[in-house]
């Protein structure tokens, strides 16, 4: 056979205390040397348990069933511990979601780069740190002596995975598994990295198993694409086609939930009256020191504001202060400057009123964190109608608005799926009924078909209700769907307001039109011209 | 409250804890009834007797039968070194959550106050605060509380540090909540688990603190059966009458044991999101 990485049949359980939960279900998929295979899924679909069956690193619970894992010929569930040991990063490279937990912070880049290359190649210490120099020189870094003897908190994210990248190519694998590699960067970052990906596996020839949610970047990554549903490859077919003509219903689903700029999912105006007014609002971080101040700033002298009942979109990179202006909108960050509210004018958080924090309302990224795990879903409701009037008998109507049954009330947030909890969230801020609601990238940890129908929730509320929202986010094509205005943040400056229709024009900012160059094109659609 | 007890005891360690713990709490009540003898009761002719029929576990240097004393003195000892220990953790708790939450200065000051109260010996301290309000097992018991307060703010701080990150109290802090609200029902609640465990740990410190107490004379006094008191009585006969020494020992050790366990079995009930 001629494949490299061949899954026969292969099937996987996890045992739990409530029982055995399939995970994998006769997984048949075969990689070619050269060639990347994109394995497409939602979360708890099981595509990192293959990766990790793969790699022969199963947690103890888990059980495998049937079927064979066979790389180059041979068995890999066969193989005992030391030739794992060899075949491990030598031949089979690996590179995880997060590269700030997938690195050491307690040891230089260098030295973990140069034990791989000195633990597979049996160089020498110095020669390994060359061979590791020239490595990092091959992922683009600038600098690499330089890198080389930095800690992983003195380079950024995407630097961060350029090394754990050259480290997976560090000894020329035949295969490299890739799960989620871009997922916990910003997009323009991501887009680098793709494009480098590219370049490495042309100059190289390495196989790949790229895994994503993201069906865009699989697609422009991928030779063929799987589609795993709960722990069932779906369907296998081309990347060309699978997305454009998509055969199973499933894929079909995922394929509409995309994002598509050109669909607009708002159609009415917002209202004349300036709802919220930020006038030159700056957020320094940073405490006093010994010697004078040291400040960095969060935000710097920002101005913008939002109409009634409109959703007004603010994107950017990670760290460009779009969340940095939640916090202070909030309350929960000093500022400089003011915030004007229906005639109050607001120079900090101690003069934020009840009827000001009832009106602008947060919601955040993770439900997870955002939810007290101790609390139960009626427990989290019932806050703020105890702070801002209201009985505690609505309840069940907040939990019915938000599309969740009323008997929800009893549970605890970790009973709940990632969707359902973001939905409480937002039933939590609606139960202050806000004028403004801040969403600080309330769907960036959902599932493509559950941030879908939370949209769609959002939308219907405002329907309802007339809520404006503050839309942050990083992805431009969500927020031109839904935004009325677009306010794009860099390095904690506003560099560009205008409407969401004319965001592509071409008197844009030079920074606005990199980032929507860099965002992908929805799948199933033709590539820009 | 029967979910948490169900869980708790679906745990091989809280099923063990729990049973050693009500074992305990029925001789905390009982004991005086069960105990075969007064424990008050000299008798010149059986002195430094060996464990037998008529004493189960000896007799001591003034003929007194040590299981009667054992029994008697549950009351004398559990309770008081519980109630002190867990005065102390959950003020040192609501101090280091407080000082988390609170940040910058505030939490630079109490926590550098913390340091120079931690300073000093744990035990000097114990004694000064007792000396200071007088001989008796109460003031024993607060002068314990007081010397395990630090302690247990610092570990509490560390932990509610992480919480106070989370967006839950973000959130909390964006509503308007008061600063005893989220301190008590936001953070309190998630930094319970070393909270709980440092407690059952420190159980055992606390009853050895209170035996170290009464044989300085600041303590339970003779003849009180406390197992403390005991221990230190017993030291002086250690070759003649090992019994004397290892009967209270043993009740000590399996006290804390069984606080440990407890310990260990509520941390896996109290987590909800533990469900495997």
């Amino acid at each position: 056979m001629s494949a490299l990485l061949s899954v026969n049949g292969y099937s996987l359980d996890y045992r739990t205390h409530r029982g055995t939960l399939r995970v994998l279900d006769n997984v048949t998929l075969e990689i070619a040397p050269g060639e990347v295979l994109g394995l497409v899924g939602e979360s708890g679909s099981g595509k990192s348990t293959l990766a990790y069956a793969i790699m022969r690193d199963l947690p103890r619970n888990a059980r495998e069933i049937s079927g064979e894992i066979s790389f180059a010929g041979e068995d890999l569930r066969r193989l005992d511990a030391p030739s794992l040991a060899r075949l491990r990063g030598r031949r089979v490279g690996m590179v995880f979601q997060d590269p700030s937990a997938s690195l050491n912070p307690t040891l230089t880049l260098g030295s973990q780069l140069a034990e791989t290359i000195s633990r597979h190649r049996g160089l020498a210490r110095d020669a390994a740190w060359r061979e590791g120099v020239e490595a990092l020189a091959r992922v683009e870094l600038n600098a690499p002596d330089a890198i080389m003897r930095r800690y992983p908190h003195e380079v950024s994210g995407g630097e961060k995975q350029r090394v754990v990248i050259a480290t997976a190519f560090a000894c020329k694998p035949e295969l490299v598994i890739f799960d989620e590699p871009t997922t916990a960067l910003d997009v323009i970052t991501g887009a680098r990295i793709l494009d480098l990906f590219r370049k490495l596996r042309a100059e190289t020839g390495v196989a790949g198993l790229y895994i994503s949610h993201d069906l865009a970047l699989v697609s422009r990554i991928a030779d063929r694409v799987a589609v795993i549903k709960s722990g069932k490859i779906v369907e296998t077919e081309p990347a060309d086609t699978i997305f454009a003509e998509p055969r199973a219903a499933y894929t079909r689903t995922l394929v509409d939930a995309v994002p598509r700029p050109q669909r607009r999912l708002v159609a009415d105006r917002p209202g004349e009256r300036k709802l919220i007014d930020l006038v030159g609002v700056s957020v320094r971080y940073g405490r006093p020191r010994l010697l004078g101040r040291q400040d960095t700033f969060g935000a710097r002298n920002v101005s913008l504001d939002v109409k009634t009942g409109e959703i007004l979109g603010i994107v950017g990179e990670s760290g460009s202060g779009k969340s940095t202006l939640a916090r202070a909108m909030t309350g929960l960050a000093r500022f400089d400057g003011e915030i004007r509210f229906g005639g109050q004018r607001i120079a900090g958080p101690a003069e934020m009123d009840k009827s000001y924090r009832a009106a602008v309302q947060i919601v955040f990224q993770h439900p997870d964190a955002s939810l007290n795990p101790r609390h139960r879903i009626g427990d989290i409701l019932a806050r703020p109608l105890a702070l801002y009037g209201g009985a505690q008998s609505e309840i069940p109507r907040l939990l019915e608005q938000v599309r969740l049954p009323a008997y929800y009330a009893q549970r605890y947030p970790h009973q709940l799926s990632g969707g359902e909890k973001q939905r409480v969230a937002i039933a939590r801020a609606f139960a202050a009924r806000p004028a403004l609601v801040i969403c600080d990238e309330v769907t960036a940890a959902l599932d493509v078909s559950v941030q879908a129908s939370v949209i769609e929730l959002l939308l219907a509320l405002r329907r309802t209700h007339g809520t404006a929202y503050a839309f942050i986010t990083h992805d431009l094509n969500l927020v031109r769907q839904i935004a009325h205005r677009i306010a794009v943040m860099r390095r904690s400056v506003l560099v560009d307001l205008r409407d969401a229709d004319s965001i592509d024009a071409a008197d844009a900012d030079p920074y606005t039109r990199e980032l929507i160059a860099a965002c992908p094109v929805p799948v199933g659609e033709d590539e820009r011209p | 409250m029967t979910e948490l007890i169900r869980r708790l005891l679906r745990t091989p360690q809280g099923a063990v804890g729990a049973a050693i713990l009500v074992l305990l709490l029925v001789i905390c009540l009982f004991g005086a009834l069960i105990a075969p003898e007064d424990p008050e009761k000299m008798n010149v002719l059986a002195r430094f007797r060996a464990p037998d029929l008529n004493n189960w576990l000896g007799s001591d240097q003034f003929g007194r039968d040590t299981l009667s004393r054992l029994l008697v003195g549950a009351r004398g000892t559990v309770p008081l070194a519980l109630a002190a220990t867990l005065l102390g953790t959950l003020s040192g708790a609501v101090i280091g959550t407080a000082s988390a939450y609170l940040g910058g200065r505030a939490d630079e000051a109490i926590m550098r106050s913390i340091d120079a109260v931690m300073a000093i010996p744990g035990l000097l301290l114990t004694l000064l605060v007792s000396s200071t309000l007088g001989k008796g097992s109460l003031n024993a018991m607060l002068a314990i509380a007081v010397a395990f307060a630090p302690g247990m703010a610092r570990v509490t701080r560390s932990v509610a540090l992480t919480v106070r990150r989370q967006d839950y109290v973000n959130a909390a802090i964006a509503r308007g909540e008061g600063s005893a609200w989220i301190v008590l029902r936001e953070m309190l609640p998630n930094v319970a688990a070393p909270v709980v465990i440092e407690t059952t740990i420190r159980v055992a410190f606390a009853v050895m603190l209170f035996a170290t107490l009464s044989f300085l004379g600041l303590g339970a006094q003779p003849p009180a059966s406390e197992w403390g008191l005991m221990v230190s009585e017993a030291r002086r006969f250690l070759h003649q009458a090992p019994w004397m020494i290892v009967a209270p020992g043993v009740a000590i050790a399996l006290t804390a044991i069984g606080f440990n366990l407890l310990g260990d079995g509520l941390r896996d009930a109290l987590n909800p999101r533990d469900e495997r």
